[in-house]
């Protein structure tokens, strides 16, 4: 009874240094998969809830990480599957534009990932899946393949597909051609 | 970049690469909330094993009926049970409780030599849109709105659930409530309280605190600005409420958490509530 009761505590120890750990990255694709910064913040929380219920097979497994990614994408799916109201584009509110620009160049970077985030909002969720876990979390695309639950050569025509639209887009292309964003 | 590794990238896509690097630093990162993690996750937990309770009662009625289905006489005629089954759970809508709540009072005082009460009606999910339509005019008569706003297709399969308030002849008003498939069931310190209002002046504003919290909890202790506190007990679910005694209690309808109420002292109001037992 005593060592089933401390193999929970660790168990706990171990989710809440999971959870504070990787926060902030998850957030991060959340915002760029969402567009907006509460649902993201929801995104994230609703994707480790599952995961809190689920930690005692997943904190053991070989790559925790596939399988919070796995959850985030099915739940950002799912949430397009239901038709649920779409948050994508970037609004005068968001997390985005409270950011104020006091500088020409902060100014200059509030664009260009207004821009992006635009961009992003209009490629369909399949596509923006694909593009996100690609080129943000950097995955290859057998891992990408894993987290979106489809084939290899799925993920390849949906990240071309969106990389194409997103290179068409006008002011992401002007950004591009500019130099990237600025650091 | 990992993206270079299986296929040949231009320029532009390390470009785009930076550019959603650069975007995703855009969001206000903020302290993970652990806390509020654990408590859904605890809620998931508590679904998944409701769910799996009654996912077990419908295959034990099904073999209830097979082994009635069964029955045979002496020759190897099928007959019919002497005694029919009895259904197990309401089926006309006014035993669910769809047109009519399950009313229960939460407390009730006097401000201002007017009398307040609070309570919390409970109203049972519509299983068509012929009644989601006379629910949503049988709460609409009483000046509630459900949380999906008025639309009756949207209350189908849904309990509603609204905490009211009223002050004097006027209409109650809804404080806390929602419209959901499956309740959520409070464990552990698990609470999910509102400060309100007595009367209708901002005088009294924040002095009424009522909240949901785990049918284990025992104590809430309600902390109040000036540095008091209230504690409310747990009382037995056929108790009559006259007064405004902070109490906790079970809520007919609402299986997955019981209700508690504190009033602060005039002249303060609400800080903060926990479970303290």
């Amino acid at each position: 009874m005593g060592d089933r009761k401390e193999a929970r505590g660790t168990r706990d120890d171990e989710f809440q240094s999971f959870v504070i750990g990787r926060w902030p990255r998850l957030m991060r694709t959340a915002f760029l998969l969402t567009g907006e910064q509460h649902a993201a913040e929801d995104l994230v929380q609703s994707t480790l809830e599952q995961v809190f219920v689920a930690w005692r097979k997943v904190g053991s497994a070989d790559d925790p990480e596939a399988y919070v990614r796995r959850v985030m994408i099915n739940a950002h799916a799912r949430k397009h599957r239901r038709r649920l109201k779409e948050f994508l584009a970037p609004k005068d509110d968001s997390g985005l534009v409270r950011e104020i620009a006091d500088t020409g160049d902060r100014i200059a970077q509030a664009e260009d990932r207004n821009t992006l985030l635009k961009a992003l909002a209009q490629l369909p969720a399949r596509q923006r899946e694909a593009v996100v876990l690609r080129y943000w979390e950097d995955l290859t695309e057998t891992q990408t393949a894993q987290a979106m639950g489809c084939s290899v050569g799925a993920v390849k025509s949906n990240a071309a597909k969106g990389i194409a639209k997103l290179r068409a887009i006008p002011g992401l292309a002007e950004t591009v051609t500019q130099g990237g964003p600025k650091r | 970049m990992n993206a270079d590794r299986e296929t040949n990238h231009t320029m532009t896509d390390r470009d785009i690469a930076l550019l959603l690097a650069d975007a995703a630093d855009g969001v206000e990162i903020g302290i993970a909330p652990y806390q509020a993690v654990i408590r859904g996750g605890r809620r998931r937990r508590a679904r998944r094993w409701a769910l799996a309770t009654a996912a077990a009662l419908v295959i034990t009625g099904t073999s209830g009926t097979l082994a009635l289905a069964s029955l045979r006489d002496g020759n190897g005629v099928e007959v019919a049970p002497a005694v029919s089954q009895k259904p197990t759970v309401p089926s006309t809508p006014e035993e669910r409780h769809v047109y009519e709540p399950q009313r229960t009072a939460l407390a009730m005082g006097t401000y201002r030599d007017k009398p307040w009460r609070a309570a919390i009606e409970v109203w049972g999910a519509p299983r068509d849109k012929a009644e989601a339509d006379k629910q949503l005019a049988a709460m609409t008569d009483l000046g509630l709105e459900p949380a999906g706003g008025r639309k009756a297709a949207a209350l189908i399969g849904k309990t509603s659930f609204f905490v009211t308030r009223a002050y004097g002849d006027a209409r109650p008003q809804q404080v806390m409530f929602n419209t959901e498939a499956k309740q959520d069931t409070l464990v552990g310190t698990d609470m999910e309280a509102a400060a309100t209002r007595l009367g209708t002046s901002g005088e009294s504003s924040g002095r009424l605190v009522i909240g949901e919290v785990a049918k284990t909890a025992q104590h809430v202790t309600c902390h109040w600005k000036d540095g008091t506190s209230t504690v409310a007990g747990k009382i037995n679910a056929n108790h009559d409420i006259y007064t405004e005694d902070p109490v906790i209690r079970s809520v007919d309808g609402y299986p997955g958490a019981n209700w508690f109420v504190c009033v602060a002292p005039a002249g303060t109001s609400y800080e903060s509530a926990e479970v303290t037992k």
